[in-house]
Formats: C-alpha cells, structure tokens, sequence
C-alpha cells in the first residue's frame, strides 16, 4: 500500500473522529451550562428561608404566599426528583416569588429594615445570575443546534443519535433583567 | 453637574476677565513661534541657494539663521509650556471645580501603567507612554478616575524607526456596581489592535472564551471574550448591551471597555490632546465649551451605564 493512500485513509478515518469529538464537546457544553443553572437555584433556594424570616414580621396579609414558598423549597430540595418535575416546581416557586416581589411595595417600612436591604441586594443578584446562566445555556443549546443540523457533522449527529435540546424560556421579566427595588 | 446655560453664564461671569491677560501672554508666545519657524525657513531656503551656487558667505548667514531659529523656537517650547501649566491652573482648574467641586486635578498625572494595562484594553505593551490631565472623583455612589493617554509602538524599518499610535484618547476607569471576580472584555470591532493574533491568544494564552450574545447590534458593535460564560451575562444584561451600544454612538466606533478587578474600564479614542490651550489661534468659548463638554463626557458614561444604580450588593 502506497503511503498516499494511507495517509488518505487516515484522513477518512479522522474527519469523523474530528467531528464526533466536537459534537461531544458541544454536547457537554450544554450540561455545562445546565449545570451553572443549578448552583445559582440552590443559591436562591438558600435565600428563601431569609426571605421568609425577615420579612414575615411585616406582610401579615401574604401569609399564605410565605408558606407555600417555603413547603415548594422543602420539596425542590428533595435529592430523588426528576428533572421534568424540579423544572415544574421551580416555575412555580419563580411565581410565588414573583408575587411577594410585587407585594413589597407595599410595605415601604421594609425598607429602614438593614437585613431586608441586604437581602434585597443578594436576591437582586441571584435572579441575574439565573438570568445570567439560563440564556448562557440557550447559546450553548444553540451551538449545539448548529452543530447537530449543519452538514457534514449533522450525519455523524444522527448516526449517533444525537438530537435537539429544549431550550429554556426566558420571561420577559428577566429579560430585562428584572431588580427588585422598593425605592 | 451643570448645564451648557450654566455653563453660559458662568464663562461670561468668571472665565472671561481670566482670559484677557492670557491672551496677551499667548500672543506674545506665538510671536516666538512665528519669528522661529520663519527664520528656520529662511535658512533651509538660504542653504540650498549656497549649495547651488557654491557661496560660502550664504552659507555661513544661513547657519546663523538656524542656530536663532533654533534658540527662538527653544524658548517659544519653554514659554508654551509654562503657557499651558499656567492656563491648566487657572482655567482649566476652574472648569473642572464649576462641574463638581468635590473633583481634584492633578495636571502633570495620567492613569498608570500598570492600569492600562490590566485593563486588558490594549494587548500590546507600549515602548512609549505618555499621558496628563489626571481628574478623580465621586459621581453619586460611583468613584472614578480619568486622564488623557498617548501610547505608542516603535517601528523599525531599515535604519529608520517612528512611531505608531496604540491609544490615544481619554481613559476612564470607574468603581462598578455589581460584583464580579472573572475578566470580561468588550473590545470594538473597529479596534486595530484585536487583530486574528489577539483572537488566537485570548482562547489558548488568556484563558478566555469568546461569548456570543443576543443582541445582534451589540455583536456587530463589539468582540466579547471573557473568562466566565455566566459572570459575562451576569455584566452584560440585554439593557447593558442597549446602554453600551447607545454609549458607543456618543463617543465613537473605536470606544471600548473591559471589566477587571471589580472595576470597568473604558477607552474612548480622541485625536486631539485634552485641555490643551491653543497657541497659535484664540482660546475662546468655544474651545473652553470644548473642555467642558469632554468632562462631561466622563458623567455621560456613568450616567448612561446608570453605574450609580446599586442594587446588588456592592457599596
């Protein structure tokens, strides 16, 4: 065999290594990604109970928002949950909070409150940085997407049975990077 | 922070009686300016008629042309630049105290070197840095520090070797409102310096990763390389992107930031010098309105990036 046609060959061979390597990276980046989402939710999940504690003294009428914010914490905390269902009940707890940010504003004696300033300060970081890592996780699903549809790696994307990713729903509200401020 | 009107009033009022006898002093300067530069003419002209016609006595009148240009154009250097400390002083200081009182001046400073940079601006080190008119402050909650900069690369060619430009403009470095431990760097698209090579460097020297935003008039602006995926979002929040793209049409394509030690970072090209006073034609209102306007500048970017909007919890 002459070395032209060994070297030939090894191209062959090494084209698709080449892009199968790349779709795995893409593919990981995307885990990543996931990943830096679930370290910033257990940062909020660990604000709640400091939310809840500083602020129940004051919001006599939202009681029932403080108490079913904290049973959904108990539960998203729970290791054996599936990823569909912790998705569901971090819509849900995203809503409750949601709705006691809203309250806030009615409560403008909060604000001489030196603990509530510093957790309105930590909250306003966390829901950034949720913002922050969920549309880090679309670029990276995006990538991944090109990678996956474009040809010639989307061949070696299908043999391998790689297919699409969801991306996650940014509310409009984060968007625009949505700060509590009671000011 | 005053308004032109403001401003209006307070050059007729304070600045104008000032200039009077600054005006005569720069007259009297440019005078030496001119007598200089003529007889150096005269001379060169002097010379190349002696070497025509081979005349020793044109010569030698032209030598002593070029050493009375030169001792003029000596003292017209010294005069313009006690001429220029002098007007910094007493009008350019004024200017500054009419903004904001609470501002200091330091005329003969520049931001360091080492500022520069770590501000990862401008990759390359500088064979010559220069630079003055250093003002420092606190606008609302947010401190920050300016100054004018000049820096530049040596070019060898053969065996003849110049200068090139790397920077030159107003660099501002400000105290930013959220925390953040990474490096992030926002450089323009029209920024010669972020050449292929600089891409190459980032990915594999740097350790960074270029990050690809939403905003598609933000990617066609700016190249964003950061050390950290997230904390680059976490600075570059879709309305930031809007604030930074809107900072960029006030102050030119060239305009670029970066975001370092907890500071932000941003370099705005201008080609002529700051707070320089002119020798040669009148300093006027206009070019005092020039100086109060590229003060104001520094506000504008605090304003507009609303960097007084503290939130998070940094002081």
């Amino acid at each position: 065999m002459s070395p032209l046609i060994i070297i030939l060959l090894l191209v062959i061979f090494l084209i698709p290594v080449f892009i199968y390597n790349n779709l795995i990276r893409k593919k990981n980046a995307v885990d990543n990604a996931f990943f830096s989402i679930d370290v910033v939710l257990k940062k909020r999940y660990d604000l709640i109970p400091q939310l809840v504690e500083t602020v129940k003294g004051y919001m006599q009428h939202e009681r029932g928002l403080l108490t079913s914010v904290t049973e959904l914490r108990q539960k998203v905390m729970q290791d054996n949950l599936s990823a569909n269902e912790r998705v569901k009940l971090d819509n849900q707890i995203n809503t409750v909070l949601q709705q006691i940010f809203v309250s806030f504003e009615n409560y403008p004696q909060l604000k001489s409150s030196e603990n509530f300033l510093r957790l309105q300060g930590a909250i306003n970081e966390t829901e950034e940085q949720l913002a922050a890592s969920r549309r880090f996780y679309n670029a990276a699903v995006n990538d991944y997407h090109n990678a996956i549809e474009t040809f010639p790696s989307s061949l070696i994307a299908s043999a391998a049975g790689m297919g699409r990713k969801e991306y996650f729903n940014i509310p409009d509200s984060e968007k625009s990077a949505s700060a509590i401020n009671i000011n | 922070m005053s308004s032109v009107n403001n401003f209006n009033l307070f050059y007729e009022n304070e600045l104008k009686h000032l200039l009077t006898p600054l005006e005569e002093d720069r007259k009297k300067i440019k005078k030496y300016g001119i007598a200089g530069f003529f007889f150096l003419g005269t001379a060169i002209l002097l010379f190349i008629i002696s070497a025509a016609s081979h005349n020793s006595g044109t010569a030698v009148i032209a030598f002593i042309l070029i050493l009375s240009a030169l001792i003029l154009l000596i003292v017209f250097g010294n005069k313009k630049k006690s001429f220029a400390a002098g007007f910094k002083e007493t009008i350019v200081r004024k200017i500054i105290h009419f903004i904001d009182p609470s501002l200091t001046y330091t005329p003969h400073l520049s931001i360091s070197k080492t500022d520069y940079l770590n501000s990862g601006l401008f990759v390359e080190q500088p064979d010559r840095y220069s630079g003055d008119d250093y003002i420092e402050g606190t606008h609302e909650k947010t401190f920050f520090c300016f100054s004018e900069l000049h820096t530049e690369r040596k070019v060898s060619s053969g065996k003849s070797t110049h200068w090139e430009t790397i920077f030159r403009g107003l660099f501002f470095i400000a105290d930013f409102n959220k925390n953040f431990s990474g490096r992030t760097y926002v450089w323009s698209e029209r920024n010669p310096q972020i050449n292929f090579l600089t891409k190459l460097f980032s990915s594999f020297a740097w350790n960074l990763e270029k990050v690809r935003l939403e905003s598609v008039e933000f990617e066609k602006r700016f190249i964003v390389y950061s050390s950290d995926q997230v904390e680059a979002r976490y600075i570059l929040t879709p309305s930031f992107m809007e604030r930074i793209v809107r900072l960029q049409q006030l102050m030119g394509e060239g305009t670029s930031l970066s975001f370092v030690n907890t500071n932000i970072h941003v370099a705005v090209p201008i080609k002529d010098e700051l707070f320089e006073p002119a020798i040669f034609s009148v300093n006027d209102y206009n070019r005092l309105g020039d100086f109060y306007n590229t003060i104001n500048i520094v506000f504008d970017i605090i304003d507009e990036l609303k960097l007084n909007q503290r939130l998070w919890n940094k002081e």
